[in-house]
């Protein structure tokens, strides 16, 4: 390659229209002894190669890669395992939380006491006699004294009728 | 895939996978944590492999992704100058190696890593790596005319400053 078109060829690179051919082209160039303007250039090709030769520190490192991944091979599914189980799981308490709420509210609402007692009707029966039996001694006492009074109404009566007649005489 | 085809088709991969991280992150003990995680995440995610037809520009894609995630998650940790994480450490490189650099190279190299993310990704797997515009395009998952684009431009800044190196001896 003659300098002419080595720097037509340069050009073409600076301006992105080099092949990869090309630019291996150019690598090889720059690989000999170039005149002074182009130094600089020389050097930035250079390095593109030696940074190719950068590699991994660590001989162990494909031995390190290996074990970690098969470390990662059952964990991997245990993992998705338990948590679907914990996923299942978590709606089921939440289910069985807002049941065991609900029915205590529930609970709240109906009080024990106002549900029926009695599973025999019969014995329903006799504990309603004895109740109402127990209304009609209290309501017949009552009367007993109500007498009473109407023993004075009578009394006053008489005594207002008399008062009465004395008046007229 | 089984552990023999991951052995001969990713595996061997490692290198290149390892270059791009290292030119992403600028740590080398960071750069290989990823490309193990990028293993990794390929052989549990093996029974999608099917469909992969470039093995190597799949690998690369994960390790840009991975790398980018790290760069961001450093990023929030500190508080430094984003470039920090840019810079080529030189402490990373054996004596024999920092001997055998050359002045010029390590400009370059700062260079380089001053290059915005896009240009810096594009200009090391087309002038490093050798990949093909359309491996760009699928590594990068960009079109052809942003690949060219960022292509263009860092060559163009790397052009102008290696124009002033030879001016003023910079």
């Amino acid at each position: 390659m003659d300098s002419k078109q080595f720097e037509q060829l340069l050009e073409k690179y600076w301006n992105c229209e080099t092949s990869l051919e090309e630019e291996k082209q150019l690598r090889e160039y720059f690989r000999g002894e170039v005149s002074g303007n182009l130094k600089e250039t020389a050097d930035l090709f250079r390095y593109f190669e030696t940074q190719q030769e950068q590699a991994v520190v660590g001989s162990d490192f494909d031995a390190v890669v290996k074990k970690k991944i098969k470390q990662q091979q059952p964990k991997g599914k245990s993992v998705s395992m338990i948590f679907n189980v914990a996923r299942i799981a978590a709606g089921v308490l939440v289910v069985v939380t807002a049941t065991y709420f609900v029915r205590q509210e529930v609970r709240k609402a109906y009080p024990p006491e106002i549900v029926d007692t009695y599973s025999d009707p019969k014995l329903a029966l006799e504990e309603t006699k004895k109740a109402l039996m127990m209304i009609s001694k209290g309501f017949n006492k009552a009367q007993k004294e109500a007498g009473k009074i109407k023993a004075f109404n009578d009394a006053e009566e008489k005594l207002h009728k008399q008062g009465k007649n004395e008046e007229t005489i | 895939m089984n552990l023999e085809m991951f052995e001969t088709q990713v595996l061997p991969t490692k290198n290149k996978l390892y270059r791009f991280a290292f030119r992403l992150l600028g740590n080398s003990e960071e750069a290989q944590d990823v490309v193990q995680d990028v293993f990794i995440k390929l052989w549990n995610g093996r029974d999608q492999l099917a469909e992969v037809q470039n093995m190597e520009a799949w690998c690369m894609r994960i390790t840009k992704n991975l790398s980018l995630d790290r760069l961001r998650a450093r990023q929030r940790r500190s508080t430094d100058s984003i470039n920090h994480g840019f810079e080529i450490r030189h402490e990373d490189l054996t004596p024999h190696e920092r001997t055998e650099i050359h002045e010029n190279m390590q400009q370059i190299n700062h260079m380089i890593a001053a290059l915005p993310e896009k240009q810096r990704q594009v200009i090391h797997l087309r002038d490093i790596e050798g990949y093909s515009y359309n491996e760009i395009c699928e590594i990068l998952e960009l079109d052809m005319n942003q690949v060219k684009v960022n292509l263009f431009r860092a060559r163009s800044a790397v052009r102008e400053k290696l124009v002033k190196m030879n001016a003023y001896g910079l």
